[in-house]
């Protein structure tokens, strides 16, 4: 999913756009949540024995609920504001990719049979985490969920990540949330990783910051966007013999894909016969979005008490205390949310009074280090 | 090359047993004027501004300006090495990646030398605007310590309300309420027990009392207190270091609900 490579070559290309901050550092910010793409992997990972899932007393799975729930009181508890962003319709473009991660599932699920045969434990594990899948069900559990809960949910009309680009681009949050780095590919202008990792894992958030990006590649938007598309996206094959890193060169050297395909050697690389490279631009560059005020709205409610335990407790088995217990920690986390942050008050100052720090100088300023060293030998001399 | 000898180190340990409980790592700022550090913590809601002049010190050499990264709890670690009546000099050399604090006793028997890492911190600056502020309070800084202790007994914020009647401590929790009342009071025998309000217009805050008491750890610097406020920006708590400068705290005040739908 996503871009493929694409942090590695932002990790060894532009290191500047990339920040490793606190959990906590996000207090008080709104945020767009890709919903599909969490619940996904809390289907994975959550009360998963084996074969064996969470599940209610009617045998339907309930790992996403759990998840949901758990980890949106997390997001609560340190004042963050979270949106969820459920995908509508894919793209027609993308229905190919889509047919392939269908065929994948179809073998897991006879690797799986197989596994099952055999018996090896961790066959059956593997096999059967990639036989997952996000149903509407699925989907649809979490949206009530997250409307007792009082959190906003915003169903878009196709590409959840784009309906989050969207978003933020508009300035109605402050960051996007997600594991798919097509996010920066749709332009959101601030995008986070591991928001939602488990706090066990202790993983540092990863912001991404797509001026940054552009200005430390030198590319536009633009050009980032071929990039992407020449890396290897959701809505296209790329051109075989072609990375990340050859990508980016090639970017560089020739400006755009047009100029690319004139100049490239198409003996050495084979572009595909069908290669709809402009299509995917314009879904990158024009994604299905809603933009209208009135339709993307943001309240954070108060939490339905009765709901949540009829829905949860009721309906899916969950223990009574917990709910109890978390209903709670949601309203004083309501109550927490109200607290300011200094950034609303006081502007961050670009150019720093701060002198050069002393790394930054040997690695940016090489003349300035040599005449320093100059002075540093003539005192050693005195 | 860096050096400033602080004759008053006692000084340094407890400006550092004032901000290590709100931030952990920071950029301490030297240039030729003073010593200075501006951090925020890390949810970026409240922030520390501390300046110490270079007429403090006794001896004040900075060639140019450096900023040195430093872990608090790792600077404090070593000044709790040096006794209370320690001179500390602080020294580190051009494109250093270490600082060397040195103690020295008064009788100059005993000379201890601390090297510490320096670490590389990106930090962000805020600009802070000069302002006029509707209220100032001047007060006893043990007594602010004692009111927001008692009140974090009750509740987690506090309202602060500066009216001609004086200033208003209050809050509630699940226990009950509390409220204290302090007003103008110039008729003490020193000054830095007085009570001292000035009001151009009323005002009324409401602040996380976890953080007010974390700024209370300053109160061994300075014997009074200052609290700006104004509705529409952040409370400045000062505590003036004698002849030398000041730690400032400022700490974004709690929103109600309806109007905190206007930023992202």
């Amino acid at each position: 999913m996503g871009i493929k490579g694409l942090t590695h070559l932002l990790a060894d290309h532009a290191p500047k756009s990339m920040k490793e901050l606190k959990f906590e550092s996000f207090f008080g910010r709104k945020i767009a949540i890709d919903a599909s793409m969490s619940i996904y992997q809390f289907l994975i990972v959550i009360g998963r024995s084996g074969t064996e899932m969470l599940t209610n007393e009617a045998g339907e799975v309930t790992s996403h609920l759990q998840g949901m729930f758990t980890r949106t009181i997390r997001l609560l508890e340190a004042g963050i504001k979270p949106v969820y962003v459920f995908d509508g319709q894919p793209p027609d473009l993308k229905k190919q990719e889509l047919a392939k991660r269908y065929a994948k599932r179809a073998d897991a699920s006879e690797d799986l049979v197989q596994a099952r045969e055999t018996g090896s434990k961790e066959d059956i594990e593997k096999f059967s985490k990639r036989t997952v899948k996000v149903t509407k069900q699925h989907n649809e559990d979490c949206k009530k969920l997250l409307g007792l809960m009082g959190v906003p949910v915003i169903q878009a009309p196709s590409e959840a990540e784009a309906q989050c680009a969207a978003l933020c681009k508009s300035g109605k949050v402050y960051a996007v949330a997600s594991e798919d780095m097509d996010s920066l590919t749709f332009g959101a202008p601030r995008f986070l990783r591991h928001l939602m990792d488990p706090s066990s894992r202790k993983v540092p958030i990863m912001e991404f910051e797509i001026t940054k990006i552009l200005e430390e590649l030198n590319l536009s938007m633009d050009q980032f966007i071929d990039l992407c598309i020449l890396s290897g996206c959701d809505y296209c094959d790329s051109i075989r013999g072609i990375g990340g890193l050859t990508a980016l060169k090639l970017i560089r050297q020739h400006g755009s894909i047009e100029s690319i395909l004139e100049n490239i050697n198409r003996e050495r690389y084979q572009i595909p016969e069908d290669w709809p490279y402009q299509e995917a631009r314009r879904l990158f560059k024009e994604p299905l979005v809603l933009s209208d005020e009135g339709q993307t709205d943001l309240k954070w409610n108060a939490p339905d008490e009765e709901g949540l335990i009829s829905f949860l407790v009721n309906e899916n088995g969950f223990s009574s205390d917990r709910v109890m217990k978390a209903v709670e920690k949601i309203k004083a986390a309501k109550n927490k949310s109200s607290q300011g942050r200094l950034e609303s008050f006081f502007k961050p100052v670009t150019n720093t009074p701060a002198p050069i720090k002393r790394k930054e100088a040997t690695d940016t300023i090489p003349k300035g280090v040599g005449a320093k060293k100059a002075k540093n030998g003539g005192k050693k001399r005195k | 090359m860096l050096e400033l000898r602080l004759v008053q180190g006692s000084l340094l340990k407890k400006v550092l047993e004032a901000i290590k409980e709100l931030v952990n790592d920071a950029n301490f700022d030297c240039s030729s004027t003073g010593f200075s550090l501006q951090a925020m913590d890390s949810s970026h809601v409240a922030l520390v501004a501390l300046l110490l002049r270079s007429e403090g010190f006794e001896h004040y050499r900075c060639d140019r300006n450096i900023s040195m990264g430093i872990n608090l709890n790792n600077m404090a670690k070593m000044l709790k090495c040096a006794g209370n009546d320690d001179i500390i000099t602080i020294k580190a050399d051009d494109g250093s990646d270490t600082v060397t604090f040195m103690f020295e006793s008064p009788t100059q028997d005993k000379i201890a030398d601390f090297e510490m890492k320096l670490m590389d911190i990106d930090s962000e600056h805020l600009g802070i605007p000069e302002a006029e502020y509707h209220a100032i309070v001047k007060m006893p800084s043990a007594e602010f310590a004692r009111i927001c202790k008692d009140l974090a007994s009750i509740g987690d914020t506090v309202v602060i309300s500066v009216t001609k009647e004086g200033v208003k401590f209050s809050t509630k929790g699940d226990i009950g309420t509390a409220n204290i009342v302090l007003r103008q009071n110039t008729t003490v025998d020193k000054p830095e027990e007085a009570t001292v309000i000035e009001m151009n217009e009323p005002v009324s805050l409401t602040f996380a009392l976890r953080y007010m008491n974390s700024f209370t750890k300053a109160t061994p610097l300075s014997s009074s207190v200052t609290i700006s406020l104004s509705s529409d920006l952040p409370v400045v708590v000062e505590y003036k270091i004698a002849e030398m400068g000041y730690i400032r705290f400022y700490l974004a005040p709690k929103i109600e609900e309806d109007e905190d739908e206007t930023k992202p």
